[in-house]
């Protein structure tokens, strides 16, 4: 088992507002963002010793930049010894914070960055975006010859899910509605105004029996996070917040060689964070759970033990999920709500759940939040990375 | 805006995947069989995925399936596909064991489910490719 636990801490978090910035050059939401972060952390930006930037996928030129350390030279950071960049799609943030991690508990380094930036909102066409997700992390060979893309996919679970469960399209509506609650009072969300079930049954359809508002939308956005040892966290901030497990399972990188499309390997990746860290799905104050589309936060709430399976839909149907319910899920509004940004999704779902246990969530700050459990899934839905996190180390 | 019929796309083939193309021109569903520890496999791989032998020769398989999971695509498709709406995309396990992506064809879209067992056909892409879907079984 991992001896990570308790080691190291989040000191700080930035994030930008998701949405449409033609005007804006892509670097602004990863320097704004470290740089809030860096100022969030309290600490002189030249204690930064390692920057692990994550992939942009909107322009490869830019990549190039955040990988031939353009945000280390931006902010001016001189003690910075490697820039290296950290990718694993939807999971690059929970890979990032395992890797950081084991860096600085090795000695290696003392004080690491992650930054995330992308322009998926104005820095590729509606069709472009469709065309670019019809063919990132899709088999050439076996798969984008057959028209597949990511609403298909996700319809596919979503179709083989209902035929297990039984679960109905309203409870699967319910998840956007819940995500929505949560948006409405997230100033960096894109999606703020209350959203009705009826409003989700009547959208679009575009893969049976998945519609156009279960969908999430490409915008440009960024955040960052900083993680330094838990020692030097209990001596520079009020809250550090502790990475206390970690799970992860590798499933699959083409979507029809998963045996289990409806499950994935959530119930071992839990068990192994909840096992690690020593905690429960009981003692948990908040899910961050990773959404990207209804029926993906659906599958991780219950095979985590937030529900039994085929369970879930009425508790986000009924209330439990949303704001001031028994079980806060998803506190930005997912990338159902917030918006999507590529890898970024899973980005900011990391840095709201530090920022709740940090207690600087603002109008949706879940009271008394001591413990959290975030999830993040990468490509076609090819992995399950759960991450539990605290302000207590039990 | 309109948007430009695209062609579509074609299988980018892996060498060591060829023999399977090369059968499917000739209307054959093959698929690899690990003669040490007998595992099924599909798709192609260099070694047998489950015990690592590069002992695998090519079987041929019965083309009888069942449909794993489905959706019918309505709209939003890639690009190349919007000249196909309404079509259904599917997760197929073959009665070798092994699953693939397909389509499904020869029926109406809306009368697909889950379970449903269903047999290989072999639609033209190109000269070069014909691809392996899958119809209902005839009753």
């Amino acid at each position: 088992m991992s001896k990570l636990k308790g080691k190291v801490a989040f000191i700080g978090i930035g994030e930008v507002p998701t949405g449409r910035f033609p005007e804006t050059a892509a670097i602004y939401h990863a320097i704004e963002s470290a740089k809030l972060a860096i100022r969030d952390a309290g600490i002189n930006k030249d204690e930064i010793d390692y920057v692990l930037p994550c992939a942009a996928l909107f322009s490869p030129a830019f990549n190039t930049e955040l990988v031939t350390c353009r945000i280390v030279e931006e902010l001016g950071l001189k003690n910075v010894k490697k820039n290296c960049q950290v990718f694993a799609g939807g999971s690059s943030s929970t890979c990032a914070t395992e890797i950081a991690a084991s860096l600085i508990n090795s000695g290696a380094a003392s004080t690491i960055l992650f930054v995330h930036a992308d322009r998926l909102g104005t820095g590729v066409s509606l069709q472009g975006g469709i065309d670019l997700f019809a063919q990132a992390g899709i088999s050439a060979e076996w798969e984008v010859p057959f028209g597949q893309h990511y609403s298909s996919i996700a319809a596919m679970s979503t179709m083989r899910y209902k035929h297990e469960t039984g679960c109905t399209d309203e409870q699967m509506a319910a998840v956007c509605v819940s995500n929505r609650k949560w948006a409405e009072l997230n100033p960096n969300a894109f999606f703020r105004k209350p959203l009705t079930l009826e409003e989700v049954m009547a959208s679009k359809m575009l893969s049976t029996p998945l519609r156009a508002k279960m969908s999430n939308m490409l915008f440009d956005g960024g955040c960052a996070f900083i993680i330094s040892s838990a020692e030097r966290a209990r001596a520079i901030t009020e809250k550090p917040v502790y990475l206390l497990g970690e799970g992860g399972v590798v499933t699959h990188f083409v979507f029809s060689q998963e045996s289990d499309v409806s499950r994935f390997g959530w119930a071992r990746a839990g068990k192994a964070a909840f096992e690690m860290a020593g905690l429960t799905p009981k003692d948990m104050d908040i899910a961050e759970i990773y959404d990207s589309y209804p029926i993906y936060q659906m599958i991780g709430f219950e095979e985590l033990g937030f529900a039994e399976r085929g369970q879930g839909g009425e508790m986000f149907l009924k209330g439990d999920t949303w704001p001031g319910g028994r079980m806060p899920t998803t506190t930005n509004g997912g990338m159902l709500s917030q918006g999507h940004t590529g890898a970024g999704g899973a980005c900011a779902l990391m840095v709201e759940t530090v920022r709740q246990l940090m207690g600087k969530a603002g109008d949706r700050q879940v009271k008394n939040a001591k413990f959290a459990v975030e999830t993040a899934v990468g490509g076609t839905y090819m992995d399950a990375q759960v991450t539990i996190l605290g302000t207590e180390i039990p | 805006m309109d948007t430009p019929v695209k062609p579509k796309p074609v299988p980018v083939v892996n060498p060591w995947a060829k023999p399977f193309w090369d059968a499917a021109r000739e209307d054959k569903l093959v698929i690899q069989h690990c003669k040490d520890c007998g595992t099924n496999i599909f798709y192609p791989r260099i070694a047998c995925p489950n015990c690592f032998s590069d002992n695998i020769e090519w079987i041929q398989a019965s083309g009888k399936a069942t449909i794993y999971t489905y959706t019918v695509v309505e709209s939003n498709p890639p690009s190349a596909f919007i000249v196909d709406l309404p079509y259904v995309v599917a997760v197929v396990k073959l009665a070798e064991g092994v699953q693939m992506l397909s389509n499904i064809v020869g029926c109406k879209p809306q009368d697909v489910r889950c379970d449903m067992p269903v047999e290989v056909v072999f639609e033209t892409l190109n000269e070069e490719f014909k691809l392996p879907k899958f119809r209902p079984v005839s009753k």
